[in-house]
């Protein structure tokens, strides 16, 4: 990658952070929402024993609502606060959706981080293989970014762009739910090592075919 | 009459003639879409009698056939005839209306759109019916209308993913925005599609706790005249929508040419 590519990639995501430091509502929005959530569970388990295969399938479920919620606005405010046009005229396509989708990644990151934590926190949950657990969720954060990007930079110009964005999300989040499940189940103590292992890798594949696609479909976009 | 009127009443007339010669293009390409891919119209009789004949032998074959061993209950499970062919369909129709979206976004003709667009439409009229065929199956078969089976569900998740195409189009009203938008959406949805077609149901740990058969007429568990059948309603279903694709696609041509005339 060349340094122009570099620079403009780093000058997106550094507006991106600067305006979510100076008004960090869209972050605290989404972790609020997960903690409810998480806490909502709790209360509804209480004094029950939440096996490992449920425990994963709510706390994904928990990251898809909170990121299909909260991320796609990283495009979606552009076009409200009429920036987009100024981008188009000084930015490239592919510079844009990577700074967006990086941004998006470390926010989708720091989600699974902290949501994990607390419903671990809550419930009790055993961990069988933390280093199969860190790498779903890091996998997991790189196709959920890549999803909720996209689908944000479809819906940008439509008039019920909100509400879009998360219909469009979800059926491209449907495999990521899937091996995310299943490889944190394994991390959870059940099922094979293997099939944990390789349900993380497929996750993996998935956000980086995701990724790579989405700068180009973006690109073909751009100017329409 | 001075010459000014003279030549407003002939650049009048150019405008009407050409409004006429435009229209009569219209009526002709009206007139195209009723037509089966025979151009001369004895064959084109021809094929739609042999067509109606076929259709016919095979709706009264598909009653008429002996029940067969492998269903526990053979004389509900006939639905399974119309079934079969609605998931291979719509399955199609997915990739076929995914490589014209890949078209469209590379050369900007609205003429791919069209095609994506008629393919898509009908494979998700073909994903409805697998689902409500699919819903009697089950009740006939394993005794409820849905059982959150693997392959009901994940087939229930392509058809959302044809909802969301189709609710992203609608949503923009200019055609270029309208088409170019849903064609990308295609493009990064097919991922997940074929996820939930070809991958997902047979996971080991998927597939050992599925109710729904697979093979079950490659491996000749189905044989004899009720795999004929089977062929033949898929044959007849196959003919049937590259029918009603190309109508619809001349259908859209037309009303894409008086949205421009107009």
């Amino acid at each position: 990658m060349s340094s122009n590519w570099t620079k403009e990639i780093r000058a997106i995501f550094m507006k991106e952070l600067k305006s979510e430091w100076r008004s960090p509502h869209a972050f605290l929005t989404g972790i609020l929402f997960g903690i409810i959530s998480i806490v909502a569970i709790s209360i509804a388990a209480f004094n029950i024993h939440v096996s490992p295969t449920l425990a994963a399938g709510l706390l994904w479920t928990i990251f898809l609502f909170t990121v299909v919620g909260t991320l796609g606005r990283v495009m979606i405010a552009e076009e409200e606060s009429g920036t987009a046009d100024l981008l188009r005229l000084v930015s490239r396509p592919h510079s844009v959706y990577w700074g967006k989708q990086l941004f998006n990644f470390i926010q989708t990151l720091a989600y699974a981080v902290l949501l994990t934590a607390l419903y671990i926190l809550f419930n009790g949950v055993h961990i069988a293989f933390f280093g199969l657990m860190v790498a779903s969720l890091f996998a997991g954060s790189v196709a959920l970014s890549g999803a909720v990007t996209f689908s944000g930079a479809l819906a940008a110009r439509a008039a019920n762009r909100q509400a879009l964005a998360a219909s469009l999300a979800l059926p491209l989040m449907i495999p990521v739910a899937t091996w995310g499940e299943t490889s944190l189940r394994v991390a959870f103590g059940e099922g094979f090592y293997d099939a944990g292992r390789l349900a993380a890798l497929g996750l993996f594949c998935y956000g980086v075919v995701e990724s790579a696609l989405g700068p180009y479909l973006y690109a073909a976009l751009w100017k329409k | 009459m001075n010459k000014d009127s003279q030549d407003s009443n002939r650049s009048a007339f150019a405008a009407f003639s050409s409004s006429l010669s435009d229209l009569g293009n219209l009526i002709s390409k009206g007139c195209d879409a009723l037509d089966l891919p025979f151009r001369s119209p004895p064959l084109a009789l021809a094929a739609r009698i042999v067509f109606f004949v076929f259709v016919s032998f095979t709706i009264v074959r598909s009653f008429t056939v002996g029940d067969s061993p492998a269903f526990q209950r053979p004389e509900l499970a006939r639905i399974f005839f119309w079934h079969f062919p609605c998931p291979m369909l719509a399955t199609i129709c997915l990739l076929q209306g995914t490589w014209w979206s890949l078209r469209y976004l590379r050369s900007d003709s609205l003429l791919f759109d069209i095609k994506a667009l008629a393919v898509l439409e009908l494979g998700f009229i073909f994903s409805l019916l697998t689902m409500a065929t699919g819903i009697v199956f089950s009740q006939a078969e394993w005794g409820a209308w849905w059982q959150w089976d693997p392959r009901q569900t994940s087939f229930l998740l392509v058809l959302l993913i044809y909802g969301a195409y189709f609710i992203l189009r609608g949503s923009y009203r200019e055609p270029e925005r309208k088409a170019s938008f849903s064609s990308a959406y295609i493009l990064a949805a097919i991922l997940p599609a074929l996820f939930l077609i070809y991958i997902f149901p047979y996971l080991p740990q998927i597939a050992q706790v599925s109710l729904h058969p697979t093979g079950s007429i490659l491996s000749g568990q189905i044989k004899g005249g009720y795999a004929q059948v089977i062929w033949m309603t898929l044959i007849v279903t196959s003919l049937f929508s590259i029918w009603v694709f190309r109508l619809k696609v001349n259908a859209a041509q037309i009303e894409h040419d008086l949205y421009e005339l107009s």
